[in-house]
This record gives structure tokens, C-alpha cells and sequence, in this order.
């Protein structure tokens, strides 16, 4: 739901639009109502607003120009990666411009000695490891997009992949950005170098969903390919041993690079969709992923294969090869697509619990969905009990996508009743902002809001997003936080 | 001066027994040769709030203290009014094993802290200094301390994954959670992470946890030359080898470091400590690898374990706190690991020119030097001054770490913050609009 603000009218947009093509010039702004289209949603594509305008700069200066523009008509403006994010972070706002990185792909500086690579926000996720790797090293977070997703959308979500188990999420490996602050200022925290003086400002950019300013340049640290890697599968009767197998092994001191689960609903569904090898008759299928030195996976893998026999694994496999390797991780890395197949519409939840509480909860999910009629699979990321229940339904039934998001917001509940959070990777943005106040009170949200507002005083940049509702910015000392009129006038929770 | 008033409050939030306003006693908590009127040691975090909340009514200025070990780090204090010890807060929230988390209150040493996550193979992956001194959870987190093990696991920044702090006016508010991943919400902790106690005071902290490595050994070689042992270092860091530590020792920290453990390291020359920690088997394997690296860059070395292992890192972590009692300027600098020669040259040329001692550790697969100095008087500042301009020029930055007042005169200690500086000051000023926390110290 958004609310309307009044139409600008259309020399306005003419003579704001001229000052955009002065700024970019022509082939960075776009205005036609077909291309225009393109940018209305993110992968998250059940909410859709179209942007007056779309601007494609090509340097930190000429987003900087574009921002003090927006700031002098306040026009609101929302930045953009690669539009694959699953929270409507870059969902557009109305009567406002989006800001796409798209054309700032170049990757400045490669550098080995130091374990370094300097990108533009637009470098695609992968391309950073292909720069590298004929060095032998690689960029750790590898999110699932990673072929078509940029970086500049990695810091803003404080992306993860099914290897942060071991490596860490985008901020363990962002050591400094060049921004363009929402006043138009552009500034250079942190750097090559570590323990620069002054407030950790790169840690908390990364992960501000694009609310703090954008993003244009960001230093990465590159870690070393590992001597040996190794691949377990093991199959069960049910999830419930497959979750004691991850904790078992983690209780004996081993911590993988990753470990991912998957349930019966999602095995069929990859069969039926790639055939990755996974016996279709299992509960549930669970991929260890060892590496390291040689001998240290040598002396994990013996660990390794005890918790999963002790736990009533049915089958375990060890990948021979790097090609037994890459078809293991493609069924896991294609499960959601694969859910297309069985469903025309799902929706992905991306929850996070205790690791120890997983059989517990996966119980709570299957009880609902149940109770909503709903078909729900699960894959996820159970090292760091990271959950991607996945509610399947049909959005050309009456009434199907309201009990979907429902039932997922019930999932979330679950999540942080046993101590966890709403979002592990995905992000708040647009999608997750009513239930950002079942983690935090109005205490912990004014001091997010301080953040922004010592940002972004006039809320400018990215609005409408991760607040659960709209907090105002008034001068420091004074009250820190005041219900928005429409609010205050008993006129409802804005969400 | 506090009101009388004031004081009756204050005195009504805890008992007497957690109080200190004996001038003689007050000493001990100097700072920069700034006292406070008063130190308070809370119970719990609502009497810290309590607290705050007077301090913030009549804006009295607030010293968030934990066992005062990194005291002297930071400009001198434009004012101290209250001194608020977290020493009563060393209460462990939980420990979930089986998740590799655990919720501590801040005041909690580390020792403590260690012990308790210990009993289940567990602990947290920092090493830092003044752990025997009662170094405590906030402190670390407040100055973002770290030791050599940092190569293989990071500072706290990396795994502290939730934190509740007092704000300036007596708030309370917590960021993170309780799960090792997360991304609801700004990353708050990341900001208390070296902030210093300008942006309130940090209560409690969740952490995610790491096993114990079941073996560790250490090969120290020494090198004919800085330009042996850095390629030394380019080679170890460009295999497969995971190194918990990697630390290069000047020559000057060699000789002091081989006296204090009876060891035989050469003191003529540059050389490096290689630890490893890991499965037996992986550690042997490993260590032999290092080895031969060494030795294909001319370096020459022995191996350690037990004991003297863990002693000698005792002491590489405390240094120089531990080697030098007197007349010392402690500093840290940061470059790119390649440019670490440079900044080792430069020291040596320095301590020659100036005729003073200048010890160096160089956490060398991470480019950072904790450098000290011993000597006083104007060729010390020189000493300090010449360096800061040599590695600002090389995109480094030189932090003082503590120094004596009349060092620090005229030295700013944190150097060049450069064009992040406003938007850090505003953040401060919406944290903290009255500046009561730490004031004049940081930011």
C-alpha cells in the first residue's frame, strides 16, 4: 500500500527530466512508459510501482549531481542493482526516480599481494571471483544470484550464499565504500587497509538496504582458493534426523564452509526439474561442504560421516569429483525454479532460528501448513539456521496470495519466538517491514532512525522501506520520535 | 561540579559500597591527569539507565569504564563528572552451546568469559592485550582490541552478532540478535565496535562462538634480510596454508622477546612467528609447509609447542605493555601488507636518526604494526611525527595508542579521519546531543 501524493505535472517532469539528461546525458535517462515498466518491481514482483524517471550515471559525481537535484525538488529516489532482490528493496517509490548502478560494471583494481579488488557497484557478484581465480582466489559470499547480481546490491542486503557458514556474509568482506550520501556529499569510508580511525560507518552501510545513500565504490577482500574441498550427501526418512546430523556436527567442533537441507517436496521437484541424482523417496536430503587444507578435511570427513550414520542417514555419498560436486550443488542451487514446475506461484520466506531449535520449528511450519491448506517446502541453509520455507499457491485463486503472505508471516512469528529473526539474507526492504517490530521495540527502531535521519534528515533516499512505519527526523535533543500525522489522527498503521 | 541534589540521587540508584568519591581513591582512575567527581559501579542495566537519565537532566558528562587497561587511549577528556564502572555487570546471560552463541553482560572479563565456554570446547576468537589485567567484554568491543590470532578470525567486529546499550538519555535499546545471521534492521553492533563509549554504554553482548582447535605449534624463523621475510610472508599468504598467526618481529622486540622465554631467536635480524592451530595432523602438515617456505627464503628457524608456545604468545599479545614499564608511546599503524617493509625501514632509520628504541610486532598477513617507542622528550614527537607523515603518504594511518600528556600535546592522537568525519559527527550528535559521553576523546 502506498500512499498518493499528488501527480507532478508534465512540464514539470519535462524541465526535471532536461536537468537529468544535462547531468547524464540522453542514453542515461530513460522516461518512456514501455521501458520505464521494466523497473516497476524487483525480483520480489507481487508489488509494482512505476518510476517517473529511471537514471543510468556512470560516475560517483554524476550520481552526486542527480541526488542534489532530487534533494532540491524533493523527489524521492531509490537505488538499484541488478533488481534481483526478494524483499522489494528496489521497489520504486512513487512520484519518484530510480538511480540504477547498471553502467558503473568496472572493476578497478585487482590486487593479489594485498588480497584486495576495488569494484564499482554494478560489478556482478560472480565477475569479482572471475577476476580472480586465475590467481587461485576467489570472493567469498556467493549468493544464489550470483551470476546476475551486483555488488552494489550485495552491501546494501548484506548478501549471504551457502557458504557463510565457514566465510561469513558481504560485510565480513566489504572493507570500505565510496558513497554518495543522500545531501549529495560523496564520501570515502574505510579503504584497503584495516582499523582506519573513526566510527565503523562501512559496517553499518552494509546491510542499510539502500536507505543510507548509494553506494560507488566498494572495496572487497578476496580469500585464497582452498587446498581441498569435499562434498557429503546423505539422505533420510525426515528432516528431524537431518537437522540432528548439522547439530552433531557442529557440537564435535567441525564448522563446514556450508550445509543445506532440503525436504521431500523439494527433492521431487529438482528430479522432476534437473535430475541432480537425490532418491526420491527420501524425507529429506542433507550436502556437507568441507574445505581447507588437505589434512584438515581429512580428519573432519571421518567426524563428518559418524554424526551422519549416528543420526539414521539412509545413503551417504561423497562426490568423487568436481563434476559430482557441481551436479550435488545444482539441485540445491536450482530449488527454487524447480518449484515452478510444481506450482505456478511461491513465495520464499527467509526466516532465521537457532540451529538447535530446527526440528522443533519444522514441526510448527508443517502444523501450518496444514492449517492454511497451503503446500510450504523447505530448503535451507541449516548450518546457520538460515530457513527458506517456500509457500506455494495459485495467484489466479481468489484470495490464495493473502493467505500466503499470512501463513509466511505466521512462519516468521515462529522464527522469532525461538529467539531468531525475520530475515537472514533477503532483507526487510518492502516486503518484511510490518514484522521488523516483532524483533525490535520502539526503543531499538528510533535508534535505527537516528541512523537514517543523521543520513538522510529528509528521507529522501529509499523511503517507504524496512521501517515497519514512518519514522520522522527531528533536530538531535529533541524528542526522538513522533507518529505520523495520518497515524496520529487515528488514521491507521501504514504499512 | 555534580549538585548536592544531584549527588542524593545518584547515591539512591546504588548502594554505598558501589560508590567511590574519595579524593584519594579517585586517583586511580585518572585519565589524561583528568579525574572524576565520582565512580559508580552499577548492579544492573536499569541502575544504568537510571544513572544516565540524571546524568543526561543535568548534563553531567559520563566515562563508561570496564577495568580501565585501554584508559589511555583517546584524546584527553574535556570533562569527567561520572565514571561509570561496568564492573558489576559479569553476569553470563547464556551460553547456547549447541548453536556456538553465547549472551554476556559487558562488564565480564574476558578470562572469565573464556572459562566458562571453555567447559564446552568452546571460546571466543579474540586475543587481545591485558587479559591477566581484567580486560572485560566492553572494553574489547569498545576499542576493537585484537591480538595476533586476529589473521585467522577477525576482531570482535566479525562475530559480535547482537548488543544492548544505555544511550546518552537513559534509553535502552539492543541491536542484532541472537542468531549468527541476521539482517533485520540496521548492523548497529558494527557502530559500537571501536566507538569508544562516545555512543553510550554497551551492557550486553551476543557473540557467535568458535571450537577449540585441538593442537597448535609455532615455527619462528629468523632472515638474512626484511626482503627475505617479506617475500616469505607474500609466499605464505599466497598458499593454502590457514595461519592462525603470522607476526614479524623487529629486531629490537627479537632480543627482548628471546630473553623474557629463553628462546633462541637470532636478534641481529627480522624475524617471523608462524602459529597454527588445528587438527594434530593438519598442524604438522602445515607447519612443515611453512617451514620449507622459510627455508627457500633463506630463513632459518625452530619449532615450538606447550608451555613455551603459549607463553611466548602471552607475551606477543601484551606487548609492549609487558616488555617496556616506562617512558613508552605505544602506537598502532595500518597499510597494505606489501607496504610493511617500508614502514619497518622507516622505523629503523628513525630509531637510528633519533637515537631511540623502537620496537615493532607486525601482524604481517594483515598489515597492521603495534609499534612502541621508549624514550621521552621532543625526539620521541619527532620520531612519532616523521612516521605518521610516511605512512599517511603510503594511504596508511598512525593511531597513538597512549602517551604520555605532553606527547599528545600538539599530536592529534587519532590523525587524519578524512571525508567520513561529518557524517560521524552527526550520528554523534544524534546520539549523543548534549556530548556527555566521552567527551573530547574520539569523535
Amino acid at each position: 500500500m502506498t500512499t498518493q501524493h499528488k501527480t507532478k505535472s508534465s512540464s514539470w517532469k519535462n524541465k526535471f527530466r532536461e536537468k537529468l539528461i544535462d547531468i547524464i546525458g540522453k542514453e542515461g535517462v530513460i522516461s518512456s512508459d514501455d521501458e520505464l515498466l521494466a523497473y516497476d518491481c524487483d525480483a520480489l514482483t507481487g508489488y509494482r510501482i512505476k518510476p517517473i524517471f529511471v537514471v543510468l550515471p556512470t560516475s560517483a559525481e554524476q550520481v552526486s549531481q542527480v541526488i542534489k537535484e532530487c534533494d532540491l525538488e524533493n523527489i524521492p529516489f531509490v537505488p538499484r542493482g541488478a533488481g534481483t532482490g526478494l524483499s522489494g528493496g528496489a521497489l520504486p517509490t512513487d512520484e519518484g526516480i530510480v538511480i540504477s548502478l547498471a553502467r558503473m560494471n568496472k572493476i578497478i583494481d585487482v590486487d593479489i599481494p594485498n588480497q584486495r579488488v576495488v569494484v564499482e557497484p554494478g560489478v556482478v557478484n560472480l565477475w569479482v571471483t572471475n577476476a580472480v581465480s586465475p590467481y587461485g582466489y576467489y570472493y567469498a559470499p556467493d549468493p544464489s544470484s550470483q551470476i546476475v547480481c551486483t555488488i552494489g546490491g550485495n552491501v546494501a542486503e548484506n548478501s549471504g550464499g551457502v557458504h557463510c557458514l565457514k566465510y561469513g556474509v558481504t560485510t565480513n568482506h566489504v572493507l570500505g565504500v565510496e558513497m554518495v550520501l543522500p545531501n549529495g556529499e560523496i564520501i570515502e569510508i574505510g579503504g584497503k587497509t584495516l582499523d582506519n580511525p573513526g566510527y565503523d560507518i562501512t559496517g553499518l552501510v552494509v546491510g542499510s538496504e539502500g536507505l543510507l545513500g548509494i553506494v560507488t565504490k566498494v572495496t572487497l577482500k578476496i580469500i585464497k582458493k582452498p587446498e581441498a574441498v569435499k562434498t557429503l550427501f546423505a539422505s533420510y526418512d525426515n528432516v528431524e534426523d537431518a537437522g540432528a546430523s548439522v547439530s552433531g556436527i557442529t557440537a564435535r567442533g567441525v564448522i563446514p564452509a556450508g550445509m543445506e537441507i532440503m525436504d521431500s517436496f523439494c527433492i521431487i521437484s529438482v528430479e522432476e526439474t534437473i535430475g541432480a541424482g537425490y532418491p526420491i523417496d527420501a524425507g529429506a536430503i542433507l550436502l556437507v561442504e568441507l574445505d581447507g587444507p588437505t589434512a584438515e578435511v581429512e580428519a573432519q570427513l571421518p567426524i563428518v560421516e559418524e554424526m551422519l550414520r549416528e543420526n539414521n542417514a539412509i545413503e551417504i555419498k561423497i562426490a568423487k569429483n568436481s563434476k559430482e560436486r557441481d551436479l550435488l550443488w545444482k539441485g540445491r542451487k536450482s530449488a527454487f525454479p524447480a518449484m515452478g514446475r510444481i506450482s505456478s506461484d511461491y513465495y520464499v520466506q527467509d526466516g532465521v532460528i537457532p540451529r538447535s531449535k530446527l526440528a522443533e520449528v519444522l514441526g510448527e511450519i508443517g502444523e501450518l501448513s496444514k492449517k492454511y491448506g497451503l503446500r510450504v517446502a523447505n530448503v535451507f541453509h541449516a548450518g546457520d539456521g538460515n530457513l527458506h520455507p517456500l509457500v506455494l499457491y495459485d495467484a489466479s485463486k481468489e484470495g490464495d496470495l493473502d493467505k500466503t503472505l499470512e501463513l509466511a508471516g505466521e512462519i516468521l512469528k515462529v522464527c522469532v519466538d525461538k529467539g531468531g529473526s525475520i530475515t537472514g539474507e533477503h532483507g526487510v526492504g518492502h516486503d518484511k517491514k510490518r514484522f521488523l517490530s516483532l524483533m525490535f521495540d520502539d526503543n531499538d527502531l528510533d535508534a535505527m532512525n537516528l541512523i537514517r535521519c543523521a543520513f538522510d534528515n529528509k528521507g529522501l533516499c529509499n523511503p517507504g522501506k524496512l521501517f515497519p512505519t514512518p519514522r520522522t527526523c527531528v533536530e538531535p535533543g529533541m524528542k526522538k520520535f513522533e507518529p505520523h500525522p495520518v497515524q496520529k489522527a487515528g488514521m491507521g498503521e501504514m504499512y | 561540579m555534580i549538585k548536592k541534589s544531584t549527588l542524593r540521587n545518584l547515591y539512591k540508584i546504588v548502594d554505598e559500597k558501589n560508590v567511590v568519591i574519595e579524593s584519594e581513591k579517585l586517583d586511580a582512575f585518572s585519565i589524561d591527569g583528568v579525574l572524576p567527581q565520582i565512580v559508580m559501579s552499577p548492579n544492573n542495566v536499569d541502575q544504568v539507565s537510571e544513572i544516565m537519565k540524571l546524568a543526561f537532566k543535568d548534563s553531567l558528562s559520563v566515562i563508561p569504564w570496564g577495568a580501565g587497561t585501554k584508559s589511555a587511549l583517546g584524546n584527553k577528556p574535556q570533562r569527567a563528572d561520572i565514571i561509570l564502572s561496568t564492573k558489576n555487570l559479569d553476569r553470563i546471560v547464556e551460553h547456547g552451546a549447541s548453536d556456538l552463541v553465547a549472551t554476556t553482560e559487558c562488564g565480564i572479563t574476558l578470562k572469565k568469559l573464556q572459562k566458562a565456554l571453555n567447559i564446552e570446547n568452546q571460546f571466543l576468537a579474540v586475543d587481545p592485550p591485558h587479559v591477566s589485567r581484567k580486560a572485560t567484554i566492553g572494553g574489547i568491543i569498545a576499542t576493537n582490541d585484537s591480538g595476533p590470532e586476529r589473521l585467522r578470525y577477525g576482531t570482535v567486529r566479525e562475530f559480535l552478532i547482537g548488543l544492548k546499550v544505555v544511550m546518552a538519555d537513559g534509553s535502552i535499546f539492543k541491536g542484532g540478535s541472537k542468531v549468527v545471521k541476521n539482517v533485520a534492521g540496521y548492523d548497529l553492533p558494527k557502530l559500537y565496535v571501536g566507538s569508544l563509549g562516545t555512543l553510550g554504554i554497551i551492557v550486553e553482548a551476543t557473540f557467535r562462538l568458535y571450537p577449540v582447535p585441538e593442537y597448535s605449534e609455532t615455527y619462528i624463523a629468523s632472515f638474512p634480510s626484511l626482503d627475505d621475510c617479506q617475500e616469505t610472508i607474500l609466499r605464505l599468504l599466497d598458499s593454502n596454508l590457514v595461519m592462525t598467526s603470522l607476526e614479524l618481529l623487529n629486531p629490537d622486540l627479537s632480543a627482548s622477546l628471546a630473553k623474557r622465554n629463553d628462546l633462541d631467536i637470532d636478534d641481529s635480524t627480522y624475524s617471523l612467528a608462524i602459529g597454527i592451530r588445528n587438527a594434530e595432523k593438519a598442524v604438522q602438515e602445515q607447519i612443515s609447509s611453512a617451514k620449507k617456505v622459510c627455508g627457500q627464503n633463506n630463513g632459518n628457524g625452530f619449532l615450538i609447542t606447550g608451555t613455551q608456545e603459549v607463553k611466548l604468545w602471552e607475551d606477543i599479545r601484551n606487548f609492549p605493555w609487558n616488555l617496556i614499564k616506562a617512558q613508552r608511546v605505544v602506537c598502532k599503524a595500518g597499510v597494505v601488507v606489501s607496504q610493511m617493509p617500508q614502514v619497518l625501514k622507516t622505523i629503523k632509520q628513525l630509531s637510528d636518526e633519533n637515537g631511540v628504541k623502537i620496537y615493532v610486532s607486525g601482524r604481517a598477513g594483515i598489515g597492521i604494526c603495534v609499534i612502541a617507542v621508549k624514550g621521552k622528550g621532543p625526539s620521541v614527537k619527532n620520531v612519532l611525527k616523521k612516521l605518521r607523515d610516511f605512512i599517511t603518504s603510503i594511504d596508511g594511518h598512525l593511531v597513538l595508542l597512549e602517551a604520555p600528556s605532553e606527547i599528545k600535546n600538539g599530536f592529534d592522537v587519532w590523525g587524519e579521519i578524512g571525508s567520513g568525519l561529518g557524517i560521524m559527527k552527526r550520528i554523534k550528535a544524534n546520539y549523543d546531543p548534549n556530548n556527555l559521553l566521552n567527551p573530547g576523546r574520539f569523535i
